[in-house]
């Protein structure tokens, strides 16, 4: 590799790798898992009806539909449960980060400098617990910025100021 | 250019434009009731006599109607230019009043359709990047008026530059003739023109569809086109015939297209902007600010590069709710090798980019297009056989796999990247050559990927998001990215410059 990259001295980069992250907190696993218990509240009466119905036309077979909806029940839990243990953010003094995912492992920065605005918000559930998301959106295409869930609302709250006043000052 | 129109006080637009108002009004009042319209012609006969006179009246009354209407959008449509931003008030009843900061203005753009142009107007169009709702269109100034009102937005935007008047050099950095727009159209990807063309007929179809439904012969247009397509079957000239057609109307469409939107295509450069001015039914002058530019894409394929041009696109921001992207992609075709390194020492001066080595993806990226490509090819087998059910189907694989694999090889070794201390340079493509040109401190938040697999092989990809797109090298060493990934955060955190 011959480009001018490597004629400055790398250490002299703050490394992203180097920081530590912080997880988010541990209620918010409960706020998953239970959102994943409604989701599948919902699936089960469903799938019953349309089973009642002869939807499948394999009346005799259908505990295979049960058993496979209650399998993947059971690998989203735990998922999400191994997955919720790579949810990990971190702020610095001109970014913030944010990475996720186990088979797919994402890890985001926005520079302080290029935000637009930022949302805390919060979910029935989540405010049950006293929780809150966190999104930060930058210019264009915001579907892709980044959004940390699971913050305590005060940390949430402070995190908010003190990028707002970053971005002021 | 004498300066004499005055901006402080509210004015409306030029009289004429009730006229184009009105078009306006009339044009999509029929492009939305076309099939009502359609009814009522075929019913035509059917109609009694004494209640034709009524029908009469009710037309008369909606074009009366919409000559108000109009009137009162034209009556209340008003702006000025105060303490540095533009106000414009508008509407009839829902009255709203807009206030855009100078500064806060992308571009500000001419164009003329067929009607303008008769009537010798230009319609402003004054673009932003913040809110989606603060895009204004100001249908009718004259020509005086218009390049007045540019001139006060842009002459206050740089109080830097006092005197504007900077327009002797007047020669064109590019302009392409009629003969030479032929030889890019003709050279154009004609199966995109095709898709584009075959996208619209669809849409069209749809339409005809619907009203053959209401009017409940659809039976009638079922057998006609089964009765052709069985006889297509059976007649293989014919199919030849049908691709022969086809390729014709592929170029065909790619020739109009490509005259259409760029014919007279005219590039000035003008301070640190370049001044873009093309089309033939609808003339479009497009001013684009060298800082509002968030990256460029070079491109050209094989026939193109033998011609010697290539054509740029220009990508600006967007916002997130605008639909109409493609607005604020500008692209400008033929341009000769010399007028490419005019842009880009236009863009990116002082920065040479011959001497870095390309750096190119890691061999796992070749798996995963090749794994693409498997994924693809069932999809279409399993389709065919589903949609056919005819096993001597699967003879066509003998065809598509050689055009795969050379397809998943060359967009491999057409992947690389490379960048100097401020610019990164990615290239991709398959036929086509695309070659972008993305300022470190352009981009707004970087991503770094990895899927289980490439965690293995260690590599991963790197996603730049800016405020135009998304732009990525995919599946590098894990290594490099994090090296590129700290050097883009340190070059935009310690970057001084707007990144529009």
């Amino acid at each position: 590799m011959t480009d001018s990259f490597q004629n400055i001295s790398v250490t002299s980069f703050p490394d992203i790798t180097e920081i530590e992250f912080r997880a988010i907190d541990k209620k918010y696993l409960k706020v998953l898992l239970i959102n994943v218990f409604l989701v599948f509240l919902v699936v089960f009466p469903v799938l019953f009806f349309a089973d009642k119905k002869g939807f499948f036309e394999l009346s005799r077979n259908s505990i295979w539909i049960y058993l496979a909806l209650f399998l993947v029940f059971i690998a989203v839990l735990s998922i999400k449960t191994i997955g919720f243990k790579k949810r990990k953010y971190a702020i610095r003094e001109k970014d913030v980060s944010y990475k996720n995912g186990i088979f797919f492992r994402s890890l985001t920065t926005v520079p302080f400098n290029r935000i637009q605005h930022i949302e805390i918000d919060q979910g029935p559930i989540s405010r049950f617990f006293g929780l809150a998301s966190l999104s930060v959106f930058t210019a264009g295409d915001s579907s892709d910025d980044l959004k940390i869930s699971g913050l305590l609302k005060e940390d949430a709250q402070q995190i908010k100021e003190f990028i707002s006043n970053k971005i002021d000052g | 250019m004498d300066n004499k129109e005055d901006f402080s006080q509210f004015r409306r637009q030029s009289q004429k434009g009730i006229l184009v108002i009105y078009i306006n009004i009339l044009y999509k009042a029929l492009k939305a009731f076309w099939f009502l319209l359609f009814l009522f012609i075929q019913k035509f006969s059917k109609i009694p006599e004494g209640k034709l006179v009524y029908i009469y009246i009710g037309v008369a009354a909606l074009l009366l109607f919409f000559l108000i209407r109009a009137f009162l959008i034209f009556k209340n449509f008003q702006f000025k230019i105060a303490n540095n931003h533009f106000i414009l008030k508008k509407g009839i009843l829902k009255k709203t009043n807009t206030s855009i900061p100078f500064d806060r203005i992308q571009n500000i753009n001419f164009k003329q359709n067929i009607i303008q142009q008769i009537i010798d107007v230009h319609e402003v169009n004054i673009e932003t990047a913040g809110s989606s709702k603060a895009e204004i269109s100001i249908k009718a100034l004259s020509y005086k008026e218009a390049s007045a009102l540019k001139q006060a937005i842009t002459v206050l935007d740089n109080n830097s530059v006092a005197t504007p008047s900077i327009e002797t050099a007047e020669k064109p950095l590019l302009k392409v003739g009629f003969s030479a727009l032929i030889k890019v159209s003709l050279t154009e990807n004609h199966l995109q023109s095709l898709l584009l063309l075959f996208a619209v007929l669809v849409g069209f179809f749809q339409q005809i569809n619907d009203l053959f439904d209401r009017l409940g012969k659809q039976d009638v247009l079922d057998n006609y086109i089964t009765k052709n397509t069985s006889s297509l079957e059976s007649n293989v000239l014919l199919i030849v015939g049908f691709l022969i057609l086809l390729s014709v109307i592929a170029v065909l469409s790619s020739l109009v297209r490509v005259v259409l939107r760029h014919f007279n295509l005219t590039v000035y450069v003008k301070n640190s902007a370049l001044e873009i001015y093309q089309g033939l039914i609808t003339k479009k002058s497009v001013i684009l600010k060298k800082d509002k530019v968030q990256h460029i894409t070079i491109s050209h394929n094989p026939i193109k590069k033998k011609l010697g041009i290539s054509f740029i696109t220009f990508k600006q921001a967007i916002s997130g709710k605008v639909k109409k992207k493609q607005d604020k992609v500008i692209k400008i075709v033929g341009c000769k090798v010399i007028q490419v390194s005019a842009i880009k020492d236009l863009l990116f001066p002082d920065k040479n980019f011959d001497d870095l080595a390309q750096n190119f993806s890691d061999s796992y990226f070749r798996v995963r297009l090749y794994l693409r490509c498997v994924f693809i090819l069932i999809i279409i087998n399993m389709g065919l056989y589903l949609g056919l059910g005819n096993s001597s189907i699967f003879w066509i694989n003998s065809l598509l796999i050689p055009i795969f694999i050379a397809a998943t090889e060359l967009s491999f070794k057409k992947r690389y990247y490379l960048f100097n201390t401020d610019v990164l340079i990615v290239g991709s493509g398959t036929i086509e050559t695309h070659k972008t040109y993305l300022p470190f401190f352009k981009v707004q938040n970087v991503e770094l990927k990895q899927t289980l697999f490439q965690a293995q092989k260690n590599v991963a990809d790197i996603v730049f998001q800016t405020a135009s797109g998304k732009i990525k090298i995919p599946c590098i060493h894990v290594e490099k990215a994090k090296q590129i990934y700290n050097y883009t955060l340190f070059k935009i955190e310690t970057s001084q410059k707007l990144w529009m």
